[in-house]
């Protein structure tokens, strides 16, 4: 696997999915739609797909000594491991705001969401849909992307919007919180949103495994 | 047999391969015959595992190759059409990564292969000719000591000189102890390097046998493998 691994980073990947993981650090950016940082790096791995496809990547891993769903495996490590980049640079962002900089008037006065641990969890659910609606979407086929893509990019900005809206709605302000504010808040919603990534990938991961097992190359 | 294909079926809205079954002996060259079309690429995709037949069981040294791929893999070289992978990374680059997938990988083999073919490790696939792609497939297949070399149309589009040096290699490696199936439609790719002939026609295996007993079954007096061939998929009668 680790091989696998190693011909995604060095052979498949385009060079826009490394160049897209400092989007993470847009949660650093106040009065912007920070969850977008999200879609950015999901739209740099989605150029490795586009990369691999042009390249014959998957009839080429499908020839190598390994199984078939090795090969699937395989993709999905290289896109968690990208997103799990991106994700470490959002926490780091998050860390700065809720500490060095959480009286900062600039983050005070911030019309839109707050970098938080709310913020962490929906972009660990931007991930997951990721995972779920397009690269298992693209397993499907093993060559179409452009489908899978819209179908990701809807999901995400809905659940961008979604969770821009949430902290307005009465009762549910301290998911805008700043700072260490609302610690238990921060750390669950954080915790269920890294639940949720988990739960939507493992399950793209099998179903593609059993699409791609079916799919004549 | 080192290699078996037993009742092999798949069928296409506009195509069917029917009951396709054959054996490879080792050290033996086989040369895969038949129109555009007839099932050749089916088959051997079904033989790598990138086509999934309906029917049929292939076995590789005696192990079926469903639930054996990996290790089969191993052991066996392939070109599934021209080298088209990659096309814009260095062929050192490639070989980098590749190698690691291979237990049985010889660097002095590869490094061996790659003066005898001329091969630039510096250029992209996308820089050599049609008969340079086919002879960078062999030396990933030989430089990890393939036992059984499955080819789709090597010599598919390559110039007659070129042709003549691939065909040449299948007969060295032959000498080696090295399976070869090649697929072609060129009749005198046949009569050049192949100790067996399968001819698969509109999706059946039509015949299939040594090419001494083949030409002796099947061709007519003063008539050229290529005149027989012609003739038997021309639809007379033949069997």
């Amino acid at each position: 696997m680790r091989d696998l691994l190693r011909k995604e980073l060095f052979l498949s990947a385009s060079v826009l999915s490394y160049l897209f993981i400092p989007f993470g650090l847009l949660f650093l950016v106040p009065g912007y739609p920070i969850l977008c940082s999200a879609f950015f790096v999901s739209l740099g791995l989605f150029q490795s797909f586009q990369n691999a496809r042009e390249a014959n990547d998957l009839v080429f891993s499908a020839l190598l000594p390994v199984a078939k769903a090795d090969v699937v495996r395989g993709k999905y490590r290289f896109v968690c491991l990208i997103e799990a980049c991106a994700f470490l640079l959002m926490a780091v962002s998050v860390l700065l705001r809720m500490t060095v900089f959480s009286e900062a008037a600039v983050y005070r006065g911030n019309a839109l969401m707050n970098a938080n641990g709310f913020a962490l969890g929906s972009a660990c659910v931007i991930f997951g849909l990721f995972n779920r609606i397009f690269v298992g979407g693209f397993f499907k086929t093993g060559y179409r992307l452009g489908r899978p893509f819209v179908g990701f990019i809807i999901a995400a900005f809905l659940t961008i919007g979604i969770a821009e809206t949430l902290h307005h709605v009465p009762g549910l302000e301290m998911l805008n919180a700043f700072g260490m504010d609302h610690p238990a808040v921060q750390l669950s919603a954080a915790a269920a949103g890294m639940i949720v990534f988990l739960l939507l990938t493992a399950a793209s991961c099998r179903k593609a495994c059993e699409d791609f097992e079916r799919i004549d190359l | 047999m080192i290699v078996e294909v037993c009742g092999l079926g798949k069928r296409y809205p506009a195509f069917e391969l029917k009951d396709v079954s054959f054996g490879l002996e080792s050290g033996r060259i086989t040369g895969f015959i038949g129109r555009n079309g007839a099932g050749k690429t089916t088959t051997i995709r079904s033989m790598l595992n990138l086509v999934h037949p309906d029917c049929g069981e292939i076995r590789f040294f005696g192990r079926p190759l469903a639930g054996h791929e990996t290790e089969v893999k191993q052991r066996i070289g392939y070109q599934a059409g021209t080298v088209s992978w990659y096309p814009r990374k260095k062929i050192r680059d490639i070989v980098r990564i590749v190698k690691r997938f291979y237990k049985t990988w010889d660097d002095a083999a590869y490094h061996r292969y790659l003066d005898r073919f001329s091969i630039d490790e510096g250029k992209t696939p996308l820089e050599l000719s049609e008969g340079m792609k086919v002879k960078l497939s062999l030396l990933l297949a030989l430089s990890h000591r393939s036992e059984v070399l499955i080819l789709d149309e090597p010599t598919s589009g390559l110039d007659p000189f070129s042709r003549q040096e691939i065909l040449e290699i299948f007969t060295a490696l032959k000498s080696t102890g090295v399976t070869v199936l090649f697929s072609t439609h060129i009749i005198s790719d046949l009569e050049k390097c192949a100790d067996d002939i399968l001819y698969i026609s509109r999706g059946k295996i039509a015949a299939a046998a040594p090419k001494e007993d083949f030409i002796r079954r099947y061709s007519r007096d003063g008539e050229t493998l290529e005149d027989t061939m012609l003739r038997l998929e021309g639809g007379t009668a033949y069997a």
